[in-house]
């Protein structure tokens, strides 16, 4: 998958490169409204991840050279900016999604995913791996043959870990992604060891791989290359 | 006091002594008066008897002798310097068989090598007679000034001190946080202009510092974002490369403090945007369906603490407010009662058209409980959370004007927040749809 990265912060942007060359995507980095109109009169891209807030310009603007031009690429707008009316103008304008800065880059890999899935993949809905199959669209998921009885949560806490194989997901990042902003009033996170014991244990029960481990003070892995056990 | 009333009243007592002087000089005066003009007739009724007398006729019938006495006198009784002098005092009156105050005048001439007292007499108006007149007619003008300084008392203020009650109506709806400029109305008096130019000057520096405290607020919070966002991009790649133990330890905590300072980061931003009013209220929100949406999505939660849930919620709750403020709302308050509940508790919400309370078991607080609703007031000092999400919910209901109460009785934690301004949040306390309290058993 290409992607472009409109950031103007280098720091940020190399993070956001190195995490997603390492799921193999081919990156591309321009840091001003300008050099991204050239790139996009160029090249195309299968996802564009938009900094509104460009020196040379609201990065807003870029959408509608997108929208008549890149019908294909998938739009994520990254915003220091917390603005509903910001969101609201985005997404109007053909944005595919709008996350907010800071992030986790996991919780960025895993909206590129999900946006990706919604526009390319024509109506699969289907997210695989191993004996894992997820139904993103009835929130369905399969060990083989076996129905996997998990609640939303857990479902969505499948699917993290599915889109970020073999990376170290802190449990903040997770809690962030199932309770979104509102994880300060939670502040300890407990409850994500509830949930992750939970996966992991229905997974076993319906015969699956534990393919999800603790990784020591920091959070949980989903180990991709781990052996069926026998 | 009013400032008018003040006035009128001072008004009053000095009219009253000015009155009261006034009503003496006026009476003596008049008496002075009434004296002076009958010296000066009786003065000119003496000249004619000496003109008489000069010109040697007889004139004894004549009205002008009716009370008049003519002495002839020792050249040596003239008096020196004046020719005239009068007297007053009571005297009898046979005409009317009364004593009366009589005026007399008596005036000396040299006619024709004789020497004559010619003194002649008239009754006037006594003093005691005037003054009952004097009296009344000052009575009447006091009645009148009465009356017409309470009239105007009431009106001229009203004109007069229109500029000035219109500033403090200005005044008292100025709003820092509307950021609206104020506009006085125009004066020609010199104090209110003064007042106002004043006024102008002291808002409009208020504001602009407001303005500059917000902007840095903004600007602050705004720049910080990204370099969170770069540092945990960093710690996050950083966990996925080769680390010890010991090592991730390290990463685990500043990924934590980071966490917590993005927290924060996010909570002050929210706050300034309540506070500037960027959440502005398109139709009602229906509180009830928001309000079992968010119950169920904690209900993982409220299992996991092994908490009881008790509802009632009243169908079609609708009020105006933004969806995703009630949805913060109702998520801090709902999180709130979850994670400050003591293992085994339970969590009471009610929702009704007047409003809403949320009560749960919980440790008795350290602070008094107004305070919660503090920026960053803990009720347990060592607890993670960042004590932001009560300061929150007070700022989206004084937005929307919404009445607040916290309370803590019998080991139960209770807000409650009614959405009717005239209402407070106490009485909901009082009548709620279920006991609040444990009946003592």
């Amino acid at each position: 998958m290409k992607v472009l990265i409109i950031e103007d912060h280098q720091e940020l942007a190399r993070n956001i490169n190195d995490f997603l060359v390492k799921e193999g995507y081919i990156c591309e980095l321009c840091c001003t409204l300008e050099a991204a109109r050239e790139k996009l009169s160029l090249f195309q891209y299968d996802c564009i991840l938009l900094d509104i807030g460009l020196p040379d310009g609201n990065g807003i603007h870029l959408l509608d050279l997108i929208r008549t031009e890149h019908k294909q690429s998938n739009v994520v707008i990254i915003s220091a900016r917390n603005a509903v009316d910001d969101k609201i103008i985005g997404l109007d304008k053909g944005a595919d999604d709008y996350l907010t800065k800071p992030f986790h880059l996991a919780e960025l890999h895993a909206r590129i995913r999900a946006v990706y899935r919604r526009k390319n993949l024509g109506g699969t809905y289907i997210v695989e791996f191993n004996e894992i199959r997820l139904n993103t669209d009835t929130f369905e998921a399969y060990i083989g043959e076996t129905p996997l009885d998990v609640t939303r949560k857990e479902f969505d806490l499948l699917l993290y870990f599915l889109v970020n194989k073999n990376r170290v997901l802190s449990r903040q990042s997770i809690a962030a992604h199932l309770w979104g902003d509102y994880t300060d009033n939670l502040a300890n996170f407990d409850f994500v060891y509830q949930h992750v014991k939970n996966l992991r244990r229905k997974i076993g029960n319906a015969g699956g791989t534990d393919y999800i481990s603790t990784v020591y003070g920091l959070g949980y892995k989903f180990n991709a290359h781990k052996e069926a056990e026998t | 006091m009013k400032l008018t009333n003040k006035f009128t009243l001072w008004y009053f007592a000095i009219m009253l002594v000015v009155l009261l002087i006034g009503g003496a000089i006026v009476y003596y005066e008049i008496q002075w008066k009434i004296s002076k003009v009958e010296v000066v007739r009786h003065q000119r009724l003496n000249d004619l008897i000496a003109q008489q007398i000069r010109s040697g006729g007889d004139y004894s019938g004549h009205p002008t002798r009716k009370r008049a006495t003519i002495d002839e006198i020792q050249a040596d009784s003239m008096p020196t310097g004046t020719n005239s002098y009068y007297t007053r005092g009571i005297g009898w009156n046979s005409e009317f068989q009364i004593n009366e105050f009589r005026l007399v005048v008596t005036s000396f001439y040299a006619i024709n090598g004789k020497y004559y007292r010619i003194t002649t007499y008239s009754y006037i108006p006594s003093f005691y007679q005037l003054l009952p007149g004097v009296v009344d007619s000052f009575k009447w003008i006091l009645l009148l000034l009465l009356v017409l300084v309470a009239i105007s008392s009431k009106l001229i203020p009203k004109y007069i001190l229109s500029p000035l009650s219109k500033t403090l109506k200005v005044i008292q709806s100025f709003d820092l946080k509307q950021r609206k400029p104020i506009r006085l109305p125009e004066t020609r008096t010199s104090e209110f202009m003064e007042l106002n130019i004043f006024l102008k000057k002291m808002t409009d520096k208020a504001l602009e510092d407001y303005q500059s405290l917000k902007e840095f607020a903004e600007n602050a919070s705004h720049e910080l974002q990204t370099p969170t966002a770069i540092i945990r991009g960093k710690l996050e790649l950083l966990m996925e490369s080769d680390i010890r133990d010991d090592q991730a330890i390290l990463i685990a905590e500043m990924h934590n403090a980071l966490e917590k300072l993005s927290r924060i980061h996010s909570s002050l931003t929210l706050l300034t945007k309540l506070e500037n009013k960027e959440y502005a209220t398109e139709k009602p929100v229906c509180l009830s369906e928001l309000a079992r949406e968010t119950l169920d999505s904690f209900e993982e939660l409220i299992q996991m603490k092994s908490l009881t849930l008790d509802c009632h919620i009243e169908d079609n709750v609708y009020i105006h407010l933004h969806s995703a403020l009630a949805d913060l709302l109702l998520t801090n308050l709902v999180s709130n009662a979850i994670r400050h509940n003591t293992p085994g508790g339970a969590i009471r919400v009610s929702l009704t058209r007047a409003g809403l309370v949320i009560a749960n078991n919980g440790l008795p607080p350290q602070v008094p409980v107004m305070e919660l609703f503090e920026r960053f007031k803990k009720g347990d000092p060592a607890s993670d959370s960042i004590g932001i999400g009560l300061a929150i919910v007070r700022q989206i209901c004084e937005l929307m004007n919404f009445n607040i109460t916290y309370e803590y009785t019998a080991s139960q934690h209770a807000i409650a927040i009614s959405f009717q301004p005239s209402i407070p949040a106490s009485k909901l306390l009082q009548n709620l749809s279920f006991p609040l309290y444990p009946v003592a058993s």
